[in-house]
């Protein structure tokens, strides 16, 4: 009988056993599963010209003129006058190399400022004549019999993330500006000044229900108070001033940790040698808690890289680098609302994994610094945790 | 000397000055919490409540018990969303918890310490991915999975959004109930073993009960995950315009997707609307937030086991 019960048992907690297995591999296959696809679908579309070209085409007519007397060294496709050599593309001429006093590098745009033609730029009309009209060696001789000033149309291709890498940046720092003082002072009160009672209620409860709204709450609110009745119009300022109130929970409690975790005696210590209450909280507190303080910081950029709900309806979906604070120059997608937007509108499932890796990537990154960080703190502190 | 002591006297007054000061400037800081809740709910309230009242208000009733949305004839029907989020939400919560917290027992009490040291990361890197990449996962991966077995031959369903919901809300149940279940004090355990327990039984019967507050705060937090989740969820629900779902591969549409769908281009009442279905998801977000502080308050009653 009792031989019977223990094999009862041990079979039970076999069962149980392989349950906890089960579990525990489905985890990982998921998250192998998840960054593999991303990395299967998006690595291939990502090139330096991803990394480093803006998204949209951008077309320009300039005027260059053209130098005289320069031989012609036979090479295909080299034009001595521009001091360039180009090559067929599908329907133009792609510049392949820029002499190095070349003139297209004082290329003129029609508002007369200086525009200077690149490698990959695509001369699609010279003159008044299309490319896509000519045979390529038309089109080169007709460069090559050109003289004083030419005008072309140049088309630079896009296809790259720069405007988005720039304004999720731009909106990191300026949530980051926002929401930063006003989460470590809130810390500060709540940690070194608060006394229990009906105004510290309402403050953990305002913040424990905003940690638990949903980012498109969020969205909706910041575009109907900033966008709306502010009348900032989809713009970065907008975007940021909602993101900051989404992370002051994160930054109050992290911050609050970390000021939890200097001892009393330092408090004392300094008390004791006749420091203000302030005066202790910038020279002891603050610096004690810096490492603290740079995770909430850390924490905070994770989430508004991948933060997108709140950001469409505040900060819109435009790939252009943001000129200003507010209106209509100031809208700018993130990588994440791009991508969003990649899926949605276009349905371009590889291009939205190019950028997936890349956020694949900063979040990597942004968990291997706060990892270090706390790291170096315990081990300066001596903390066993 | 007099002169002395009125000079300490000024600084005195002006080091007072200056901590009051701050300490103003530190209270501000912490009220800004309070009063943007105050603003999100009067800000959202007022716009989702005005289509309701007025001369030609459109019937409360109507709009939540409607199984219809069709903004160009003047239809606002949520009844078939809020379906469609509690059954994902609830769905999720069934296969997230179970997974959820046998990894998180692995974790905490059988996986050997190298192990550990690999898995966590990778769950808080799966924290860390930005939803958009679980919607473009659920897109590539899962939709057309389920595609090949529907029966309707349509994989944006009711199914897809459980699947990656369930994921999503993994890693806040794992990393909340590992923590809890380190924080159950080592006598339990020794307690167990000495009376003859071995380590499994130990674990369910010992170990997961004394956490299971922090357990089912990681469960109200998953909800609360699931039932937000806007940007993953909107690319794999299929969107329809009515109807309740009458099974998992059927078309739903969460009420956070019908926001994010449409707010782009809406004005008007359209508009209103929409904020009338964020004041719906918002009624259901308060409920689980109280639910949560309760928890969290009793936590703190109850003494070290978190």
């Amino acid at each position: 009988m009792n031989n019977k019960n223990y094999k009862n048992r041990k079979m039970q907690d076999g069962i149980l056993r392989g349950f906890i297995y089960l579990a525990a591999a489905v985890t990982v296959s998921i998250l192998l599963i998840i960054v593999g696809f991303i990395v299967y679908k998006g690595a291939p579309g990502i090139n330096i010209d991803f990394l480093t070209r803006s998204w949209d085409d951008k077309t320009t007519f300039v005027n260059v003129a053209l130098q005289a007397g320069k031989a012609d060294t036979g090479k295909e496709g080299y034009i001595p006058s521009l001091g360039i050599t180009v090559k067929e593309g599908e329907k133009n001429l792609v510049i392949v190399n820029i002499d190095k006093s070349s003139p297209v590098k004082d290329a003129l745009n029609l508002k007369n400022s200086l525009y200077r033609l690149k490698k990959t730029d695509e001369i699609t009309k010279i003159g008044s004549d299309n490319t896509e009209d000519l045979s390529f060696a038309d089109a080169v001789q007709l460069l090559k019999e050109s003289e004083g000033t030419l005008r072309l149309k140049v088309v630079r291709p896009g296809g790259g993330i720069i405007p988005m890498l720039v304004s999720t940046i731009y909106i990191i720092l300026l949530s980051l500006v926002i929401s930063g003082p006003i989460g470590i002072g809130a810390a500060i009160y709540l940690n070194e000044y608060a006394k229990p009672g009906r105004i510290l209620n309402s403050i953990r409860f305002a913040i424990q229900n905003l940690a638990g709204i949903p980012s498109i709450i969020y969205g909706l609110f910041g575009m109907l108070l900033f966008v709306q009745v502010l009348k900032m119009q989809y713009s970065i300022l907008a975007g940021s001033l909602t993101l900051s109130i989404l992370l002051l929970p994160t930054i109050i409690s992290t911050t609050e940790e970390a000021l939890k975790e200097i001892p009393r005696t330092y408090r004392e210590g300094s008390y004791g040698l006749g420091a203000t209450k302030l005066q202790t909280i910038a020279r002891i507190i603050l610096p004690g808690a810096l490492p603290g303080i740079l995770v909430a910081v850390i924490l905070s950029i994770g989430r508004i890289v991948g933060e997108s709900a709140a950001l469409i309806f505040t900060a819109g979906t435009i790939a252009q680098i943001p000129e200003g604070l507010v209106g209509g120059k100031a809208s700018a997608a993130t990588l994440t609302t791009k991508m969003y937007w990649l899926i949605k509108e276009s349905g371009d499932l590889s291009a939205a994994s190019s950028i997936a890796v890349i956020l694949l990537i900063l979040i990597v990154l942004l968990n291997v610094a706060s990892k270090m960080i706390t790291k170096v703190f315990l081990k300066k502190t001596g903390s066993s945790r | 000397m007099m002169k002395n002591v009125s000079n300490e006297n000024k600084t005195g007054k002006a080091i007072e000055y200056r901590e009051a000061l701050f300490k103003i400037i530190f209270l501000l800081s912490a009220l800004v919490s309070v009063l943007s809740v105050i603003a999100i709910i009067v800000f959202v309230f007022a716009k989702g409540l005005k289509p309701f009242f007025g001369n030609d208000a459109y019937s409360f009733l109507d709009f939540i018990t409607g199984l219809k949305w069709d903004p160009n004839n003047n239809v606002f029907g949520v009844f078939y969303m809020i379906v469609g989020s509690l059954l994902a939400t609830l769905g999720a919560i069934v296969l997230g918890v179970p997974i959820g917290l046998l990894t998180a027992v692995f974790i905490a009490e059988i996986a050997p310490k190298r192990i550990v040291a690999i898995l966590k990361p990778g769950i808080e890197l799966l924290a860390g991915i930005p939803s958009v990449i679980y919607g473009a996962f659920g897109l590539g991966v899962i939709v057309p999975l389920i595609n090949k077995i529907s029966p309707t031959g349509q994989g944006q369903s009711l199914l897809a959004v459980i699947c990656v919901l369930t994921i999503m809300v993994l890693p806040t149940i794992i990393s909340l109930s590992e923590s809890s279940l380190r924080a159950v004090p080592k006598s339990y355990k020794e307690a167990s073993y000495g009376l003859g327990a071995s380590k499994i039984q130990t674990i369910f019967k010992a170990i997961v009960p004394a956490a299971r507050s922090g357990i089912l705060t990681a469960t109200v937090l998953g909800i609360g995950r699931a039932i937000g989740e806007t940007m993953a969820v909107m690319m794999i629900a299929g969107n329809n315009i009515g109807g309740l779902p009458t099974s998992i591969f059927s078309k739903i549409r969460p009420l956070t997707t019908n926001i994010a769908m449409e707010m782009g281009y809406a004005s008007g009442r359209h508009q209103d609307m929409l904020f009338a279905t964020g004041v719906i998801l918002f009624t259901f977000i308060m409920a689980i937030n109280f639910t949560l502080i309760r928890i969290t308050k009793k936590l703190g009653n109850e003494g070290p086991l978190r």
